[in-house]
């Protein structure tokens, strides 16, 4: 049986962002045919059954790795550098998951001189919004792609920017899309009433293009003054937001709900007409198939990678808000509209499923 | 002797604007003029002229069909094309048929309105190469027993549609069938018609390249009175490019015939000099469009229907100027959600992206002429 050490971050039910998702979902499939060792920040003293071997490295990590911080960047080079001492040398494969876990994946690969796959969730680009990315996160990035036998993108969206932005060589990278747990989202079923909410439901940051849904919550809202625009989640841009919203006099149209659970966020979509991500650079965007799943119609930013795969969303340029406020007029006013897309967004969306993702990531495994 | 009886369909519709729900009751114009003007004006270089041109120099009886909305648009933006047109049918003695002059659905739910349509396209027809022209091609090779009944009323004497799996698999489209209300009914060889107008490039294809030797072969080899090449004028040109060698096939094609006893026919004198085989009753509608040839291609998924029923609605208050060129079949064939290599055909088609954006446009569109003519009811 092949072993993969897997160098992680995060892993619910502590820190679930798609990261934490994403590892749990994908190694609790190939930890029943691999022998699968996850390293991790120690992030608690109790002992949790997983799928696989889950090996808690002696830091604490306070912090995501979604913060853009300089404390945040040294407690990544510390935790790399516990990692490479911890990490057990019998592995056949060292799998790296974004930048936070490349510094240790690279020197392990020189010191047991082992293969090294690395899955890039997002870049620094991404993350970013394209403004200002820090250099030396970029650098870190490149440096793993190069060192990486292989390289798995999450979405030919992020093929392209690994291959013209890093430079690398577009035959290393696999496209592998995430899946979707599906059992939990789509045993709905959804009703097509006007419930007169558009959600929006992510972290709260220039990169998900939080503001380009205000934005266009205030072009609806001359309309549709009765339509409830609703932010759910947290993140750097949050006060800004909301100053912004008030700034337009949309007190009363706009309501932010702050954290929302896995849980509570099925009731979100399932009470929302239609659901908005007009992210600026999303790799990936799980909700948009979280959304779809349980039949309610999303609106998208082409610059979102899972749209490469969806005929049966809307999707506008992230900065054209008189585009993305007419389709959700449109959604709001057309009932067949809502049905129509709800009904086959989530037969697409069907598509998705961790099981494939595991097998696509397993002919990765094996073709090293 | 066999026929060939080459039928060739040309219609542009009036394509309608990039209309936001933020545009309604401020905008006015509904119709996509600048993109109608380039696409006629490429269409007419890339085919109409070409091909106008070759059946013209070679004078070979066709039948040729342009919709009434194409007409309209190449006296506005190409009306060389008209021209041509003329002259082919002086040397030639080629056949013009007719049609619903909007290119609608108007003969499966408002027979008057299809009647007057087809009287419209006849008359116009007339005036223009002064002869009655007495072969009618409804929209999209629509057709059914009920048709038939309507058309009664029209001094109509052949029809044309398509030859289905269902159909062929009693009668030989390569023979002249009778309707109930005595028509000629002509059958379209889709599979011999496809091989031009589908697989002539695709690489892909195990008979490729495609000779006019070999296809003259096929042809003569397929037993009956005449083969029905039906097929959309743009084919030549335009769908396959004159790089792929589609006009030097089509000059062997028209040359050779003779060599294999095959001779080119209009559907009018295949019907004066062939006799017809028996009776053929079609009760349900059928169609040439997508893999299901029915009414699916418009009418197939709920966003079709619902446009369909508001247009309907609103007959009786739309000014008849625009409410005539919303009918259009092909504002509902862009909607189309289809399947998979249907929808490779109908993507190929959609000026507006995607079957959700063509939907959004018309019911705005729908819905201002509602508010402004309607009295929003």
């Amino acid at each position: 049986m092949k072993s993969v050490g897997v160098l992680g971050w995060e892993l619910p039910p502590f820190f679930a962002g798609g990261l934490g998702i994403h590892t749990l979902n994908l190694f609790s499939i190939l930890g029943k045919i691999l022998d699968i060792t996850l390293y991790i920040p120690k992030f608690t003293d109790k002992d949790i059954h997983y799928n696989f071997k889950v090996k808690m490295v002696n830091y604490d990590p306070v912090g995501s790795p979604y913060e853009r911080n300089k404390e945040f960047y040294q407690k990544v080079m510390d935790y790399n550098e516990i990692l490479i001492n911890e990490f057990d040398k019998d592995h056949d494969i060292i799998h790296m998951h974004d930048w936070i876990t490349v510094p240790a994946g690279i020197k392990l690969k020189e010191k047991y001189r082992k293969k090294l796959v690395f899955t890039v969730h997002s870049t620094e680009y991404d993350r970013s919004g394209w403004f200002y990315p820090q250099e030396r996160i970029l650098k870190i990035e490149k440096e793993g792609m190069m060192a990486a036998d292989r390289i798995i993108a999450v979405s030919h969206y992020t093929k392209k920017i690994i291959s013209e932005k890093f430079s690398i060589n577009p035959a290393k990278v696999t496209v592998i899309h995430n899946g979707v747990k599906s059992s939990l989202f789509s045993s709905f079923n959804k009703n097509y009433d006007l419930k007169n909410k558009v959600l929006y439901f992510g972290r709260v940051t220039p990169q998900k293009g939080s503001k380009f849904f205000i934005e266009a919550a205030y072009k609806v809202n001359k309309y549709i003054p009765s339509a409830e625009f609703i932010v759910a989640g947290e993140g750097d841009q949050l006060n800004e937001i909301k100053n912004f919203s008030k700034s337009l006099g949309l007190e009363n149209t706009v309501n932010f709900y702050g954290f929302v659970s896995e849980s509570e966020s099925v009731r979100l979509y399932l009470d929302s007409d239609v659901f908005i991500l007009p992210a600026v650079s999303e790799p990936f965007g799980m909700t948009v198939i979280e959304s779809l799943s349980v039949g309610t119609p999303a609106i998208i930013s082409k610059t979102t990678g899972v749209g490469e795969a969806l005929n049966n969303v809307l999707k506008a340029d992230f900065w054209d808000t008189d585009k993305i406020a007419n389709y959700i007029i449109a959604v709001l006013k057309y009932r067949k509209l809502r049905e129509t897309l709800g009904n086959f967004g989530k037969l697409e969306a069907s598509r998705f499923s961790w099981e494939n993702t595991a097998l696509k990531t397993l002919e990765v495994y094996n073709s090293l | 002797m066999k026929l060939i009886v080459m039928f060739l369909e040309a219609h542009q519709p009036r394509r309608l604007s990039n209309f936001r729900y933020q545009d309604i009751g401020i905008r006015e114009n509904y119709f996509w003029d600048e993109k109608n003007k380039e696409i006629i004006k490429r269409i007419s270089q890339n085919s109409y002229i070409p091909t106008l041109s070759l059946l013209k120099d070679y004078s070979v009886p066709i039948t040729l069909s342009f919709s009434g909305i194409l007409l309209e648009q190449l006296w506005k933006y190409e009306p060389t094309v008209p021209d041509l047109l003329k002259e082919y049918f002086k040397a030639s003695g080629g056949e013009m048929a007719i049609e619903s002059y909007y290119h609608s659905l108007s003969s499966i739910w408002n027979p008057e309105r299809f009647l007057n349509e087809v009287r419209k396209d006849m008359d116009i027809k007339k005036e223009i190469y002064d002869k009655d022209f007495r072969t009618l091609r409804n929209t999209e090779m629509i057709y059914s027993d009920k048709i038939d009944e309507i058309v009664n009323q029209l001094n109509v004497k052949n029809i044309l549609t398509e030859g289905t799996d269902s159909i062929i698999s009693k009668y030989n489209p390569n023979f002249i069938y009778k309707t109930p209300f005595g028509h000629n009914i002509f059958l379209r060889n889709y599979r011999l018609s496809d091989d031009i107008s589908f697989r002539f490039s695709n690489r892909e294809w195990n008979e490729y390249p495609l000779f006019s030797e070999k296809y003259l072969n096929w042809l003569s080899n397929s037993p009956g009175d005449l083969i029905n090449l039906f097929m959309d004028f743009e084919t030549f040109g335009e769908h396959q490019r004159k790089e792929t060698g589609i006009f030097e096939f089509l000059e062997a094609f028209i040359e050779r015939a003779k060599d294999y006893n095959l001779k080119f026919a209009t559907v009018n004198e295949a019907a004066e000099s062939i006799t017809p085989r028996g009776q053929i009753s079609i009760k349900e509608y059928i169609s040439w469009a997508d893999i299901p040839r029915d009414m699916s291609a418009w009418l197939g998924n709920e966003l079709q229907k619902d446009l369909f029923e508001i247009l309907k609605s609103l007959e009786k208050c739309i000014p008849e100027e625009i409410y005539n060129y919303l009918l259009t079949s092909d504002h509902l064939y862009y909607v189309s959600l289809g399947t998979t290599p249907d929808i490779t055909v109908h993507s190929y088609f959609n000026p507006y992206g995607s079957a959700y954006d063509a939907y959004i446009n018309f019911r705005n569109i729908l819905e201002d002429l509602r508010l402004r003519y309607c009295n929003g009811n």
